[in-house]
């Protein structure tokens, strides 16, 4: 196990560098004039030039990245152009609320798409025609729109949480418990449903095996076979799903953190692409490729875990 | 006992997540009554979108000037209508050729870092401005030297005359910040001033919100109306709205959409006009496209739209159709360049025809976010008369250099109406972004001349220089649009002549 762990995680390590040389190639050949963006439409040609001096942009580019590199490697991940602020810093005050609210949701997904999918399997009759009409209706409301329809009901019309962030520095667990719910809410609507739909056809695939049939011969309970034997065969597909759903996400928690206003990586994400921030979009990309190397590696380790053949493979 | 491993281990995720949850958590609340038990009088304000540099010298104009009037004085105060007061400077008066400017400066006041102003930390403010490479370095271009008279007063020598330097005084290049912290890294991300408020470092988080506590015997009780500020940044506008209508900040800047939302909850509405929509007919002399360089063709474009019936429908009339780019609080303006180009498609076709491009004349823009429906709008009133409107590649970050690149030959824009000569740099002189193409004409710039050295008369000579631009058409203007201001009925609000959110002197509780 610690072997397939170590492989798996020395290949994460290669994706890391490559995503990092090639983002940083392709963000800082292909952004126009930053300097003009930094300065505003009232610059000068000479003040241009001077600001582009200034971030190094007149030195030749494989330079600018080991250096880049060699910092990221010690923690500093530069400064933004336009706030002087250090990127680590900015990532590091944003990170929590946006996994905080990530793994929120996942654990409500995991949960509640286990018990509806299982139960839509088990059952099927009324309850599976509930759970796939809702898969359809979840799958095509997006998860804005929810957020959106919350905010007029829950926080305006009924007062129940706040409209928007009320997470700062200082507030207790209350604060960010109230702040958190809406945009929980509003992040897993779209997963429970799509979950709860494949895990329903993983349980399905199972019980239609041959094995299932063999147990139910010798006697053994219908309970047992479920929770011993049938779900632990159906977790692969169940967990990929779930990672992909968690990948997916942080590209519905961007708008979802922009109508609540958290603070946490999707505004800062917004503002550094619209300004063309590179320091910062670095950053963020690294964040993302980070987050998505440590899913697919927990989820490997997850599979493995339940399943020896995996680790084999 | 085969789920245990899994049952504990969804407890730990589950638990780690509990502890995420709460690792904001420790210190009190915010809350409404300060140490005394005396009430504190707070203002939380919804800003669009956070600042990026804390150093006085990276300060921008108008709107975006309001979170450093907290913490930085200037040397001039804006008041709302436009006229300008004493602030750090007492009196400043021009010589007879207006290429110095004597200021007469406060000598009661200290930066909230305990160092004093004076005609030094004045010097060292300009100076430091000009070399900073901020985004409005040009407000002190014209400057060529700063020197100290005495420990009240600084002479700013010029170069050339420029009308708009006192005006520039009371904007980003008039604030004083701590020469002790000018220049440093820390300045950065807090700022050191003699403002009326200081910042609260510990409950600030950039992009998110930015507190300040009033400062303690600040000099003018008259300008500091608050014990506590917050600027809390919601660059969405449906965010804004919730915020506002949900009591959770006290005034916001929307749209005419979401401002029905907000009338719904009985927020009161500020409207002003700061800035005036409309197409930039760039390329005067056609060297990217030979048939805007035609007089004739570009006044068609300008009879060709129905301002009023565009207002209403896409801006839901939030707005005053007009035909010159220079706003009303500029002096430039005057009352017969408002029409002057009504809605006559039949004219606009007989112009085509006279000007032999009927049937030829192919216009791209690019499209602004946002703008789609009113560029289609224009796109349709131009296919009635005979001109083919091409939305183009939305506008990206690489806006700036793009239009300065010469890419664009006609632009669809929002753009601001200031000062004569501001709004002149901005869109007409050769060294203006907006004129990519360097058009200009010896009347031209005999009329941006005078009106460079006119002094107080800039604002009534700069009136030719609108005359000239809207005869020749460079532009089509559609109209000047309404920035919605909206408050609660907690605060009394000031709307503030050429900007879209007041200046932070302008609010004060409602008694």
């Amino acid at each position: 196990m610690i072997r397939f762990i170590a492989k798996r995680l020395g290949s994460g390590l290669v994706v890391l560098f490559v995503v990092s040389a090639l983002t940083f190639t392709l963000l800082y050949t292909s952004s126009g004039s930053i300097a003009r963006n930094i300065l505003g439409d009232q610059a000068t040609p000479e003040q241009v030039a001077l600001k582009e001096q200034e971030l190094g942009l007149d030195q030749p580019l494989v330079g600018r990245y080991f250096t880049w590199l060699a910092d990221a490697l010690g923690g500093d991940l530069g400064a933004s152009w336009f706030t002087s602020e250090p990127v680590a810093n900015s990532l590091a005050t944003r990170i929590p609320v946006t996994m905080t609210m990530v793994f929120a949701a996942m654990i409500l997904i995991a949960i509640c798409a286990t018990l509806i999918g299982v139960a839509a399997a088990v059952k099927r009759g009324w309850v599976d025609r509930v759970v796939q009409v809702g898969a359809i209706l979840g799958d095509s409301i997006p998860g804005y729109v929810i957020g959106v329809f919350l905010v007029t009901l829950l926080a305006i019309q009924l007062g129940f949480f706040p409209a928007t962030s009320t997470i700062s520095p200082g507030v207790g667990a209350e604060a960010w418990v109230y702040s958190m719910t809406l945009p929980v809410i509003a992040l897993l609507i779209n997963g429970v449903t799509g979950g709860a739909q494949q895990i329903r056809s993983a349980v399905i695939k199972q019980l239609e095996r041959d094995y299932v049939r063999t147990l139910r011969s010798r006697g053994i309970g219908e309970r047992e076979i479920l929770f011993k034997h049938v779900l632990r065969s159906a977790a692969p597909a169940g967990l990929t799903v779930l990672s992909l759903q968690l990948i997916g996400m942080l590209g519905g928690v961007v708008i979802i953190e922009q109508i609540f206003a958290l603070p946490g990586m999707g505004p800062l994400a917004v503002t550094a692409t619209g300004q063309t921030d590179l320091p910062v979009v670095m950053g963020v990309v690294m964040y993302t490729v980070v987050v998505v190397i440590t899913v697919n590696l927990l989820v490997d380790i997850l599979n493995g875990w339940l399943n020896p053949k995996v680790r084999v493979s | 006992m085969k789920l245990g491993p899994k049952a504990a281990a969804a407890a730990l995720v589950l638990s780690a997540s509990l502890a995420l949850t709460a690792c904001g958590g420790g210190g009190a609340g915010a809350g409404s009554t300060a140490a005394g038990g005396k009430t504190v009088t707070a203002l939380t304000l919804g800003t669009l979108r956070d600042i990026a540099n804390w150093d006085p010298a990276q300060a921008h104009v108008g709107h975006a000037l309001q979170p450093y009037q907290a913490a930085y004085d200037s040397l001039i105060l804006r008041e709302p209508d436009g006229k300008l007061s004493p602030m750090l400077a007492t009196e400043w008066k021009y010589n007879d050729a207006n290429t110095k400017l004597t200021v007469d400066l406060r000598t009661d006041v200290t930066f909230s870092d305990g160092a004093k102003f004076d005609a030094e930390a004045a010097k060292a403010n300009l100076d430091h401005f000009k070399k900073a490479n901020g985004p409005q370095m040009a407000q002190l271009a014209s400057v060529s030297d700063v020197a100290v008279v005495d420990a009240d007063t600084i002479d700013i020598n010029l170069s050339a005359a420029e009308p708009a330097l006192e005006y520039f005084l009371s904007q980003a290049a008039g604030l004083m910040g701590s020469p002790k912290a000018l220049g440093t890294d820390a300045i950065k991300t807090e700022p050191v001033g003699s403002g009326p408020y200081v910042m609260d470092k510990a409950a600030t988080v950039k992009d998110s919100q930015t507190v300040f506590n009033a400062r303690k015997d600040y000099w003018n009780k008259d300008l500091q109306k608050y014990q506590k500020l917050t600027l809390k940044i919601l660059t969405d506008p449906t965010a804004r709205t919730n915020a506002l209508v949900s009591g959770q900040i006290d005034a916001t800047l929307l749209d005419p959409k979401n401002g029905k939302q907000a009338e719904g909850a009985k927020m009161k509405l500020e409207t002003n006009q700061v800035d005036w929509s409309g197409l930039l007919l760039l390329d005067r002399d056609g060297t990217k496209n030979p048939a805007l360089a035609d007089l004739k063709v570009r006044q068609a474009i300008n009879y060709a739209f129905d301002r009023k019936t565009i207002l209403d429908q896409v801006m839901l009339g939030q707005g005053t159709p007009t035909s010159q780019p220079f706003g009303k609080d500029s002096g430039a303006w005057t009352e017969e360049l408002e029409n002057y180009y009504s809605y006559d498609p039949a004219k606009a076709k007989q112009l085509l025809k006279e000007s032999g491009f009927e049937g030829n004349v192919t216009i791209d823009v690019p499209t602004l976010p946002g703008a789609e429906t009113l560029i289609s709008v224009l796109q349709q009133q131009l296919a009635d008369v005979g001109i083919t409107l091409k939305p183009g590649a939305a506008i990206t970050n690489t806006f700036t250099s793009d239009v300065a690149a010469q890419k664009y030959h006609a632009l669809f824009f929002n753009l601001f109406q200031g000062e004569p000569t501001v709004a002149i740099d901005q869109i007409v002189s050769t060294k203006a972004l907006y004129n990519p193409f360097k058009n200009t004409t010896p009347e031209l710039e005999a009329k941006i001349q005078a009106v460079r050295t006119g002094g107080e008369d800039a604002g009534k000579l700069a009136q030719d220089v609108n005359k000239y631009v809207v005869e020749q058409a460079w532009f089509a203007p559609l109209f000047r649009v309404n920035q919605m201001y909206y408050h609660n009925d907690k605060v009394n609000v000031t709307p503030q002549a050429q900007q879209a959110v007041p200046s932070i002197y302008n609010y004060s509780p409602a008694k």
